[in-house]
């Protein structure tokens, strides 16, 4: 357009008439008459609140642990998980996967109604015509005499259930069922009960000075998690008495890094190792045996010997002769002494008893298979995702007649069934569990029923009813009537017991006893397989055996050592990585005698160079949106074998590894494994805090010290030193700043302090945030981005990809020493797990580049970020040093968009204390500014000040590790006041004069427990 | 020329400006004070609070207790009207929700933004009387439902600067007592002026 010509009017001039009139008319835009509902009760429950939280105590049922939880209630609805202090197991703590259980509960392809099997495809149909069919077809059975052939399949679960489910099937004539745990292991447990007469003895991690872990996996899901993670970190904490580890094993595992030492055996070699340690074998063949340096054997063996009962000797291991290893593991403490000093039989977890073995589970395939089944049950286990393709499942589950589930979420066992009687969620039913030996912990619904399924007891006592010859046996209204009948002191003295979350005693009903059925195709010994490579399958950390799959917080989450989500991968060093040419994301294909799978690669200095590691859990392909399409199963390389205890042998098989020419982006949320001197995980040596050092070295090689020392940051009033400006002009009005504001707002300093001593990395900080924050997923397929206009991205992951991932905290690992692994491999480095999320700088790089004040700095030493205000302009992102800022890239938060995080009715799920935030919009932690609000609300309402350590952060209460802390620095009652000016606390990039209101406690390292050169 | 020429235009944005500006004064800006929506049942406070003298609490129970206020279940109304009027076309409505075990779906008229976040028992616990937000809503169908009524509406503004107004100059004790209709005693007078924190992260998280 030429200016010259028409009205003559300059663009300039044109936009400067259009700023007025937009002004105008921007205002104008702003009014909202959309009217929403305001629905009373029909009828208020009692001792309810609206908006105020009840917290209702039950038992966690998403592992075998069997955690006491509690579960945040608003207005009806569980809306988070905690852990329940008063619970003797857990302790109030709880794990990633517990807080996702609410993510089980509202899950949007749960089944909502049972389901037939008509023309082929699963039906929709009703309880009543659902019941007839199942009646009938019972009927039919038991008429053929053919009722003993049954089999019911049902995930491991302890408690009054298993025993209330053998009584009627005895009653319908049929055999007890088979209780099955894929992630359980089975060979230590065998091992364990044949040395100590107890599954799993209780470890006293405090009471060892030195702990040898066979492949066993205690921070990663091996046995009970969060008990051993909390005493494992209490433990740790002792400093100078700390217990050292020697972890053992062909991939250095989350236990592994957090070793002070990692000897990397070839797997299937423990045993050789363990001979060579305990006196019965010669020091040359385990060298041998395992490729471990004669010498390093040596000083472990002198290492061993010096411990005396303070050895704690472990095994986890999952190859052809686990249970003979793990036998001879214990021997080693025996001989020590130290049976009754660091593992104690007398005590512990209780949560594997009436476990069925693999190998019992595979001979039910095999009647299957054989026509020999006449009706099958199956209640949340999923044997044909979880048993091996050699296996043969789906074929021989087809011979069986008539195939009945019991499961709440579809999976690919419940997609071979003809009928399905979706269970309630554990949240939604009554029960009980044994966690630790001689307790009962109880288990109560939190809502009614989200979706048209009934408690599985409920439906077999309903069956009962319809049966004359059984309707007398079972007179109980419910499952519920039932329970209370039997329970001793009734309702009245569950209801009592509740509050204390367990109690002593024993399932109301035992469950018949299991035989053991090994024996027959045991699996292969590890050195009659072939192929270059060892093949190591182990369960996820946060997946598990598969069972997590289905949950957006636990997809989203990095994996605690590879740091990647969505997906699969194959681990491999990267001596090997440079020797086959690879380049990153490269496909590789691992083939073993059982089958194959095909995965990007991952290098990772943590395996041998001889190995690959895959993780279990991905590659469903019928378990809800979430797991559609993502990664492989690893189950698929898993010969169809079993050890002496009859247990599923992981670790078992040599495979080749081809190379495929195809190429994808990991899905990773590390930017660099490597600090490259930033000093952001600090440690100092056990010798240097011991030798009285001031904090030690500081790591940071980045020039400018800190002009002042950290302190200030933490003492003095912000106005002092953030809003400098304003504390020498006393002719402003420093307004809530002034330190004699009737709010008294300035006097608080909230902060944190996070020992790196004690943090293992699990992760559960992470996904407690999700839940506590209301922070959305971005991963899965279905919130891809369009690439085109006529094309979708539809990789799981792909916005994380782009580095879209909202987690307000990020648990960031890295890796120190060993630099020149491309070229030689070296087994010697240390790990530094940091949580890193919003420091709260009192001189935050972020508040002055808004050009909306939406970011500042509030008078009780938050950084705030005013949702309302922020326009998106990302400068305050691209200034943070710490890169803790996230932005809204999508609308996820509304249901309209295809990018939506919470689809129904997961939206149930969000805290209502909380903004969902809009599209364009940045976000980042906010020290849980609701759970303060909330306190002072409370404080007020009870004409009191804020307590001490009164409430805390949503991190910090999940933390297994107690690693996080958080309160008022600036009031020496609370216990971070201390904690922050302990001899190991620094800055992340103090450097940079932020004054961070994080603190972190420099991880304690210590010298290699069987180091050759020390002798 | 083209000088004077490009200034022709400047009346007709000044009359897209004024209109603009008429038409934000007219709808309240960014506003909805006065927004009033027809409710399923022509509830009527007056009779409740001057007539039968009830207070505020016996419905909304948890306004003393709870950020959010509460409101009274069905079966409060009905623990009255099964005998109170029980005849009237209202109650009948009523009545025939809760004999549905239905609740009465109220169409909202009080409401701040999802990104504020306003905690009812702060400000009731500090003497703030509920009309001070409310406006006159114990005179709300003071002749019934079916003589001139008008269902509640949104007395204020509920705009920022309304809510900030009170934090940083302070609630006037006397002045909510006399929305609230309260005769003004000296023991009111004598009450000092409360002021509230005004900081963002107080209501914006």
């Amino acid at each position: 357009m030429s200016t010259e010509t028409g009205t003559g009017v300059k663009r300039r001039d044109f936009l400067k008439i259009l700023g007025a009139t937009g002004a105008t008319t921007a205002v104008v835009g702003c009014s909202s008459e959309k009217v929403g509902k305001l629905i009373p009760y029909v009828s208020s429950p009692d001792n309810t609140v609206p908006g105020v939280s009840q917290y209702y105590a039950t038992t966690c049922r998403e592992c075998a642990s069997s955690c006491g939880v509690l579960a945040e209630v608003r207005d009806g609805r569980p809306i988070k998980l905690e852990g329940n202090p008063e619970h003797p197991v857990s302790r109030g703590a709880i794990c990633a996967t517990g807080l996702s259980a609410v993510q089980g509960l509202y899950n949007p392809d749960r089944f909502r109604s049972p389901m037939v099997r008509e023309g082929g495809a699963l039906k929709a149909t009703t309880w009543a015509k659902a019941y007839e069919l199942l009646a009938q077809k019972l009927g039919e059975v038991k008429s053929k005499g053919t009722a003993s052939r049954a089999v019911f399949i049902n995930q491991h679960e302890t408690g009054t259930f298993p025993g209330f489910l053998d009584q009627w099937l005895a009653a319908n004539g049929m055999p007890a069922h088979l209780s099955v745990d894929p992630a359980a292991p089975a060979a230590t447990i065998a091992a364990n009960q044949k040395a100590y007469g107890a599954a799993w003895p209780a470890l006293d991690f405090s009471a060892a000075k030195l702990i040898v872990s066979f492949g066993a996996d205690f921070l990663d899901g091996w046995g009970h998690p969060v008990a051993q993670q909390l005493d494992w970190a209490d433990a740790r904490a002792q400093l100078d008495k700390a217990p050292q580890l020697v972890y053992i094993g062909a991939r250095r595992s989350l236990t592994g890094l957090n070793a002070d030492q990692w000897i990397a055996a070839k797997p299937g070699s423990e045993m050789a190792l363990c001979a060579a340690l305990s006196g019965q074998g010669t020091v040359a063949a385990a060298a041998e045996a395992s490729g471990v340096a004669a010498a390093t054997i040596e000083a472990l063996a002198a290492a061993v010997k010096k411990a005396g009962n303070g050895l704690m000797a472990i095994c986890g291991v999952t190859t052809a002769d686990a249970v003979e290893c793990g036998a001879m593991v214990a021997e080693m403490n025996k001989k020590a002494g130290s049976v009754g000093v660091t593992i104690k039989p007398a005590s512990g977890h209780a949560g594997y008893a009436g476990l069925s073995s693999y190998a019992e589970l595979a001979q039910a395939v095999q009647r299957m298979g054989n026509g020999d089944v006449s009706v099958a049950f199956v209640r949340h286990a999923n044997p044909a995702y979880t048993m091996p393709k050699s296996a043969g499942f789906a074929a021989a589950f087809a011979k069986v007649p008539f195939k009945v589930s019991f499961s709440s979420m579809p999976d690919e066992t419940t997609a071979l069934c003809d009928l399905v009687l979706p269970d309630n969620h554990w949240l939604e039913s009554w029960g009980d569990a044994v966690s630790a030996a001689g307790q009962i912990s109880l288990q109560q619904p939190t809502l009614e029923p989200v979706f048209d399924t009934k408690a599985t007891a409920d439906v077999l006592i309903e069956l009962a009813k319809k049966d004359q010859a059984m309707a007398a046996k079972y007179p109980a209204a419910d499952f519920r009537a039932w329970y209370m009948s039997k329970f001793p002191g009734g309702a009245t003295a569950f209801t009592t017991a509740l509050t204390k979350a367990t109690v002593a005693g024993a399932p109301l009903v035992a469950a018949s006893s299991k035989g053991s059925a090994a024996g027959a195709s045991p699996a292969p010994a590890m050195a009659s397989t072939t192929g270059d490579f060892f093949v190591v399958v182990y369960p996820s950390p946060t997946l598990r055996d598969g069972r997590g799959a289905n949950k957006p917080w636990l997809q989203e989450l990095p994996d605690p050592v590879t740091k990647l989500a969505w997906q699969s991968w194959v681990e491999i060093h990267p001596q090997t990585f440079k020797k086959l040419g690879l380049t990153e994301g490269q496909h590789l294909t691992v083939q073993t005698a059982a089958g194959k799978i095909t995965a990007p690669a991952y290098r990772y200095m943590g395996v041998r160079p001889d190995t690959v590691a895959i993780a279990l859990g991905q590659g469903h392909t019928a378990y809800g949106r979430f797991a559609q399409n993502v990664g492989v199963n690893a189950f698929d390389l898993v010969p169809h074998g079993w050890d002496a205890a009859g247990g599923l042998t992981l670790t078992a098989s040599k495979g080749t590894v081809t190379v495929s020419k195809d190429v994808s982006q990991l899905v990773t949320t590390e930017g660099s494994a490597r600090q490259h001197g930033r000093g952001i995980g600090q440690a100092m040596t056990l010798a240097a805090l011991m030798g009285g050092e001031e904090g030690g070295e500081h790591e940071h090689n980045i020039p400018g010290l800190p002009s002042q020392e950290f302190q200030p940051g933490l003492k003095s009033p912000v106005a002092a030193d953030a809003q400098g400006e304003f504390a020498d002009s006393k002719a402003k009005d420093l307004g809530m700043y002034n330190p004699e504001h009737s709010s008294g707002m300035e006097h608080r300093r909230w902060a944190m302090t996070i020992d790196l001593a004690r943090c293992t990395g699990c992760s559960a900080c992470v996904t407690a945030c999700y839940s506590e924050n209301n922070i959305p997923t971005v991963g899965a397929s279905y919130q891809g981005r369009a690439l085109s206009p006529s094309t979708w991205d539809e990789r799981p992951g792909a916005n994380i990809i782009k580095g879209r991932e909202m987690a307000w905290i990020r648990l960031e690992r890295y890796y120190e020493g060993n630099e020149n692994t491309e070229n030689e491999f070296s087994a010697d480095f240390d790990t530094r797990f940091v949580p890193m999320m919003c420091q709260h700088c009192g001189n935050a790089p972020c508040e002055p580049v808004c050009p909306v004040y939406a970011t500042y700095h509030s008078p009780d030493g938050l950084n705030v970020q005013v949702y309302n205000r922020c326009v998106g302009t990302r400068y305050c992102s691209n200034n943070c040093p710490y890169k803790v800022r996230y932005f809204n890239w999508f609308g996820y938060g509304e249901p309209e968009r295809k990018q939506y995080a919470w689809p129904e009715p997961m939206h149930w799920s969000l805290n209502p204390d909380v903004t969902v935030r809009g599209k364009g919009v940045m976000e980042k932690c906010t020290f849980c500014v609701q759970r303060i609000r909330e306190a002072e609300h409370r404080a007020k309402a009870e004409g009191r000040s804020v307590k001490a350590d009164e409430f805390t952060t949503a991190c910090a209460q999940a933390c297994p590790s107690r690693a996080i802390v958080f309160g008022d620095a600036a009031d020496a009652s609370w216990s971070v006041s201390k904690l922050a000016y302990d001899r190991r606390a620094y800055h992340v990039f103090e450097e940079l004069n932020t004054y961070t209101a994080v603190v972190y406690l420099k991880k304690v390292s210590y010298p290699a427990p069987a180091s050759p050169a020390k002798g | 020329m083209t000088v004077k020429k490009k200034w022709t235009v400047i009346p007709g944005f000044l009359a897209l400006a004024a209109a603009a500006t008429l038409l934000s004064a007219y709808s309240g800006a960014s506003t909805s004070q006065g927004l009033r929506v027809e409710q399923p049942v022509k509830f009527v406070h007056a009779p409740h609070v001057a007539k039968a003298g009830m207070n505020c609490l016996y419905c909304h129970s948890a306004a003393n207790k709870s950020p959010d206020p509460g409101n009274a279940s069905v079966q409060t109304c009905m623990g009255c009207h099964l005998i109170v009027k029980a005849g009237s076309a209202e109650i009948k409505k009523v009545a025939a929700y809760y004999n549905k075990g239905q609740p009465i779906p109220w169409n909202r008229v009080h409401k701040v933004p999802e990104y504020v976040h306003f905690p009812h028992f702060r400000h009731v616990n500090a003497g703030v009387t509920c009309q001070t937000c409310h406006g006159e809503i114990q005179k709300q169908g003071a002749q019934g439902p079916d003589t001139n009524y008008v269902p509640v509406q949104q007395a204020v503004s509920l705009n920022m600067g309304w809510c900030v107004n009170c934090h940083v100059n302070g609630y006037k004790p006397v002045e909510g007592a006399k929305a609230a209709g309260i005769p003004v005693t000296p023991a009111i007078e004598a009450m000092p002026i409360k002021k509230a924190r005004y900081d963002c992260a107080v209501c914006h998280y």
